[in-house]
């Protein structure tokens, strides 16, 4: 219970950043909230996971698919597209800080964490791209019936 | 029946849902099941900055229409206006002139934000993420003046000077690492990674990494692969402007 608590702060933070994000790109209206909501849902997720599991490329694996589950269901219940909310409530997880410190790595000229982290950013990406695309292909198999393309 | 206002009605609606960031397959198969309602059997190809639409008439006569889609953001405001639209003419099939002028209006009356509401969504992004990634509230508020900064970048300067993308993004990273380190020299802030990477996460380019998977996963690689590179070409970008930054004032 602790532990949880403990996780809530920065899915708070994460929530404001998606919402802040959401006016960057444009959307008015309910859709922001649920950005919002998704961005908070996934990194909970991810904190949850990389507190149980250690291991963060799951974590990012697990947090994509749940956030891609939730936006499918947003994006079925008001009808829109999927890609704004699921985009949005991704980009918590974009691995911004994997860059930067790859690069200050690169910069100090130690070679061996600069590469070892620019591998660990990638396979980060890749984790969150696949899982992401794997719950948004069952999710479609899964409802056909409400499965409208646009 | 009209078959060259047809053709423009299905080809504006393809432009204006390329023009607001959709993905490959959304664009193509909106036009087609428009175009589909009104009777005709069209072909549609879509890479992503070129839309082409070809239909035959009946009499056998091939009617085409290329429209090339310039350089464009994310705007789901016109997405979701567009995908309403477009389901909301597949099913009443209303007549001709009457869609052609809906569609017209997709593109005219622009529901957006005005600039400095802009301004302020990117100081409070750069804000939350600081605090996202473990910063205080001191290092938030630096956050928010670096993401003002990258914010005025982006918005005021960068796109009235011309720059192209990958320019744009290399200077606004070194704007928000140059500026984190100036403040934490200052003693305003003190957690210099939370401050600079809450502020580069404005740059980063997670809607192309995402459009892009989408689109390989729909099976559109010239797009999707044309998109992967676009997104390593702004985290290239950023890498740079993050060493540069470093190397100067770090």
């Amino acid at each position: 219970m602790q532990q949880i608590l403990s996780f809530l702060p920065a899915c708070l933070w994460g929530f404001f950043a998606c919402l802040a994000f959401g006016l960057v790109f444009n959307i008015h209206g309910w859709g922001i909230l649920i950005c919002g909501f998704g961005g908070a849902l996934g990194w909970f997720v991810y904190q949850a996971v990389q507190h149980m599991a250690h291991n963060d490329i799951i974590a990012a694996f697990l947090s994509a698919v749940v956030i891609a589950v939730y936006s499918e269901l947003m994006a079925r219940i008001r009808r829109c597209p999927v890609t704004g909310y699921l985009q949005i409530a991704l980009l918590p997880l974009v691995p911004g800080a994997g860059i930067y410190y790859a690069m200050r790595y690169c910069v100090a000229g130690e070679n061996e964490m600069f590469l070892s982290t620019l591998l660990h950013t990638f396979g980060f990406a890749a984790a969150l791209a696949v899982g992401a695309m794997l719950a948004s292909t069952i999710m479609r198999s899964l409802l056909p019936r409400f499965y409208h393309r646009h | 029946m009209d078959y060259d206002s047809l053709l423009n009605m299905g080809s504006e609606l393809g432009y204006q849902l390329m023009y607001s960031g959709a993905e490959i397959y959304r664009v193509e198969e909106s036009v087609l099941r428009l175009l589909t309602a009104y009777g005709l059997q069209p072909q549609v190809f879509a890479i992503p900055n070129c839309l082409i639409v070809s239909v035959n008439t009946p009499n056998g006569h091939p009617i085409t229409r290329m429209r090339r889609i310039p350089a464009h953001g994310t705007d789901i405001e016109l997405l979701e206006r567009c995908n309403g639209l477009c389901r909301k003419l597949c099913r009443e099939v209303l007549p001709v002139s009457e869609a052609k002028e809906l569609i017209d209006q997709l593109g005219k009356k622009k529901q957006t934000y005005p600039t400095h509401v802009l301004l302020r969504g990117y100081m409070a992004a750069a804000m939350f993420f600081a605090a996202f990634f473990g910063g205080g509230l001191q290092d938030a508020v630096s956050a928010g003046i670096c993401g003002l900064a990258v914010g005025g970048w982006i918005l005021y300067i960068g796109a009235k000077l011309g720059f192209n993308g990958f320019f744009q993004t290399l200077i606004g990273a070194v704007i928000a690492t140059q500026m984190g380190l100036w403040m934490v020299h200052l003693g305003f802030g003190s957690n210099l990674e939370a401050i600079s990477i809450g502020t580069l996460m404005l740059l980063v380019p997670g809607m192309a990494l995402t459009t892009a998977m989408r689109e390989i996963m729909a099976g559109d690689i010239i797009s999707g692969m044309s998109r992967t590179a676009d997104a390593i070409l702004t985290a290239t970008a950023i890498s740079l402007g993050v060493v540069v930054a470093l190397a100067i004032g770090g």
